[in-house]
């Protein structure tokens, strides 16, 4: 066995077994199970009881016919008195009292207390279709004529006049395109921040414990270096490999499968190019920042100084997740389209441009042969500098470490 | 054999060696003293071809250093280079394996170092959870399990009580016996020359002595004469030829300016009478060193 082979090996047994994977993982699982069945939990653990609800209907038109149960008991009440003394016998939640004022309905909210905003937002919604069919009721129109009015929404179709964009995404494909893809930033987020992590404090911690001088007598400073990054990006495969594991299991049983038929639907809407544009991104994101990581790690003198030194990382990534999300609400915007680009924030934001806009095809190739050449070019300068820091120790922050490993190997 | 010559490593505007020379023939155990700061780990790290020099060669049987298989080689360094969350027995494998060596055979020569140094009970703790002196010792194993041609130790003998001390000793001439050449650093003068054939006095990065123990010891000559008299200590200091006297108990242990004063310091303390003690050495390492280390050498 060789011995890049022999420390890949060692490094990712050391991780796989390490505590903070296992409990971060048996986390991250827990999380996906309990968002899974969290309607059973819910019921089992905090079993709800309906909300009761009092109407008063002072009108001819009939009101009761048209309520919506859900999760609301409703019980009619004469009046409006009535309905007031049983609020405060706190028998009820709230009451609802319609009663005609200029051919239009009024609707009044009676609570003991202020309500809460899902109950309020309900019986908002409630109220407002009942008022539309009232209106309806008071114009004395025909059924067809009702019909037409409640089916009024307009039949919205789409025409690009340039031919080379014409088939542009329909609204649904770019919402499938968004929400998978902020589920894929997100994924990107959580594991650059917590992979390089992992990366700084491991080399760090072997630099700092003179172990690294050991393992540099038989192994070349660029054979440990291949061997920690890679042995991480397994490590986070592993992990990726779990959780989507878990994940395919969790949607295929629940809800006898309603829920894989719903994820189906979703990535159906989506092109098989987009989402091997996403695992790219995805990888060579990881990749880069494991690089950037064992670099950062390579200039500490002590463990504890591990979290400094990834802080620059750190800030970027969190630049990236923020231009994202602000992609979000708008993804056309000139800081999403600069942010797909830039190497250190592409990973998060090119599959947001790629799935919810009308991109070109050759922007994504552009922006991925970008972050593709960018991380093989850290690559070797990070390997070249990592040869010449990792047995340099000084104080100082993180400029001055540099300045030190520049000067005390040229 | 290896041969150190006109090494040097500067950083810009300060020289950590200057032109080194030395050479240490097979199978000899070989000392490079000096106080921190002199240059011993910046020499060690670059026979081991972990820095560049900035001028001069280092030769291993006629060859470049830099060409030289690495699984010949063996380090042990100054500060504990061990993980400690790794086991013992598992640690000493790992490190035997990217020597190049077989798990089996790893195995086979962990099991009977670890017996050697007393760690039996001891294999499969966590690194972490043994004493300073253990740690030393598992790090020590890691270094030439393999069994390299040269091993280098730096500091091998700090945080060891004096039965571990030992212990290493014997360990480090039994390495000696197998043919091993050995190169290490120490601050204890008494571990140097007890183990040492010959060796290189560094201070500021400059070589002030490197030759035999016994050559470095006639440079001074035998001028340690201890002696148990009824004279006083003033007495003894106003005798010809004596620099300096130093109570020892109820002894006294004087400077000579040269061996040649011996004589006639003999005839007066004797006075012609039975004389319980008077003894004349050379002076000790740990006495040398400091008076060179300590003057104006460089």
């Amino acid at each position: 066995m060789s011995k890049f082979l022999i420390l890949l090996k060692e490094n990712y047994k050391q991780k796989l077994k390490a505590k903070s994977f296992i409990v971060t993982t048996v986390l991250y699982i827990l999380g996906i199970t309990v968002f899974f069945f969290w309607s059973d939990i819910k019921e089992a653990l905090f079993a709800e009881q309906p909300d009761e609800i009092i109407y008063v209907n002072t009108t001819s038109f009939d009101v009761g016919s048209m309520l919506e149960d859900g999760d609301i008991v409703w019980t009619q009440f004469a009046s409006t008195s009535d309905a007031e003394q049983a609020l405060k016998s706190e028998e009820y939640d709230a009451a609802i009292v319609f009663s005609a004022e200029n051919s239009t309905l009024a609707v009044n909210l009676l609570s003991l207390d202020p309500l809460p905003l899902m109950m309020q937002q309900e019986l908002s919604a409630n109220a407002n279709t009942i008022g539309q069919f009232y209106a309806m009721d008071q114009l004395n129109l025909t059924p067809e004529q009702s019909a037409q009015l409640v089916n009024a929404a307009p039949q919205i179709s789409m025409k690009t006049l340039n031919e080379a964009a014409s088939d542009g995404k329909s609204e649904e494909q770019k919402s499938a395109g968004m929400i998978v893809s902020y589920i894929a930033g997100f994924l990107v987020y959580i594991f650059v921040i917590s992979f390089l992590s992992i990366v700084t404090s491991d080399v760090a911690s072997e630099k700092g414990s003179r172990a690294l001088e050991m393992l540099l007598v038989s192994v070349k400073a660029e054979t440990h270096f291949k061997a920690k990054v890679t042995s991480i990006f397994l490590v986070a495969l592993s992990q990726f490999a779990l959780l989507f594991g878990t994940l395919f299991v969790l949607l295929k049983i629940t809800d006898g499968g309603a829920k894989w038929a719903m994820v189906s639907e979703i990535l159906a809407e989506l092109h098989g190019q987009y989402l091997l544009y996403v695992a790219a991104f995805l990888l060579i994101t990881i990749f880069l920042f494991l690089i950037i990581g064992a670099l950062l790690g390579s200039l500490v003198s002590k463990p504890e100084e591990a979290s400094q030194a990834m802080m620059p990382a750190m800030i970027l990534v969190i630049i990236a997740f923020f231009i994202m999300v602000t992609a979000t609400s708008n993804p056309d915007t000139l800081l999403v389209k600069i942010g797909s680009y830039v190497p250190f924030t592409a990973g998060m934001v090119m599959p947001m441009r790629i799935g919810a806009t009308d991109i070109g095809a050759l922007e994504p190739l552009i922006s991925l042969a970008i972050l593709a050449a960018s991380t093989f070019v850290m690559y070797l300068v990070s390997l070249s500098f990592y040869k010449r820091s990792v047995l340099t120790y000084s104080t100082g922050g993180l400029i001055q470490k540099i300045k030190t490993v520049l000067k005390v190997t040229t | 054999m290896l041969v150190l010559q006109n090494v040097t490593k500067r950083y810009k505007d300060f020289t950590a060696v200057q032109s080194l020379n030395f050479s240490i023939s097979p199978g000899e155990i070989f000392g490079l003293i000096g106080q921190n700061g002199a240059g011993k780990t910046t020499t060690f790290r670059m026979i081991l071809d972990l820095q560049e020099t900035t001028e001069g060669s280092i030769m291993w049987d006629g060859a470049s250093i830099k060409g030289v298989n690495r699984d010949l080689l063996g380090y042990l360094p100054e500060e504990r280079g061990i993980f400690p969350q790794m086991k013992v027995e598992e640690q000493l494998i790992y490190f035997g394996q990217l020597r190049g060596m077989s798990k089996a055979e790893c195995k086979k020569e962990a099991d009977y170092w670890i017996e050697r140094f007393e760690l039996g009970e001891k294999r499969n703790d966590k690194a972490e959870t043994l004493s300073k002196g253990n740690q030393q010792k598992v790090q020590l194993i890691a270094s030439f399990i393999h069994k390299p041609k040269f091993l280098i130790l730096d500091e091998p003998f700090s945080g060891l009580d004096p039965v571990n001390k030992d212990l290493l000793k014997n360990a480090i001439l039994l390495l000696k016996e197998q043919g091993m050449t050995i190169l290490f650093s120490s601050h204890q003068m008494d571990n140097v020359e007890e183990l040492c054939d010959h060796l290189c006095l560094l201070k500021r990065g400059v070589s002030l002595f490197s030759g035999s123990l016994l050559d470095l010891k006639k440079q001074y000559g035998k001028t340690k004469l201890t002696v148990r008299t009824q004279l006083t200590k003033e007495a003894l200091a106003k005798l010809e030829g004596v620099k300096s006297v130093k109570e020892e108990r109820d002894q006294y242990v004087l400077t000579l300016e040269s061996e040649q004063y011996a004589e006639g310091i003999f005839d007066v303390v004797s006075n012609g009478t039975y004389i319980e003690k008077f003894s004349l050495d050379y002076l000790s390492l740990d006495e040398i060193f400091k008076d060179k280390v300590g003057g104006n050498h460089v």
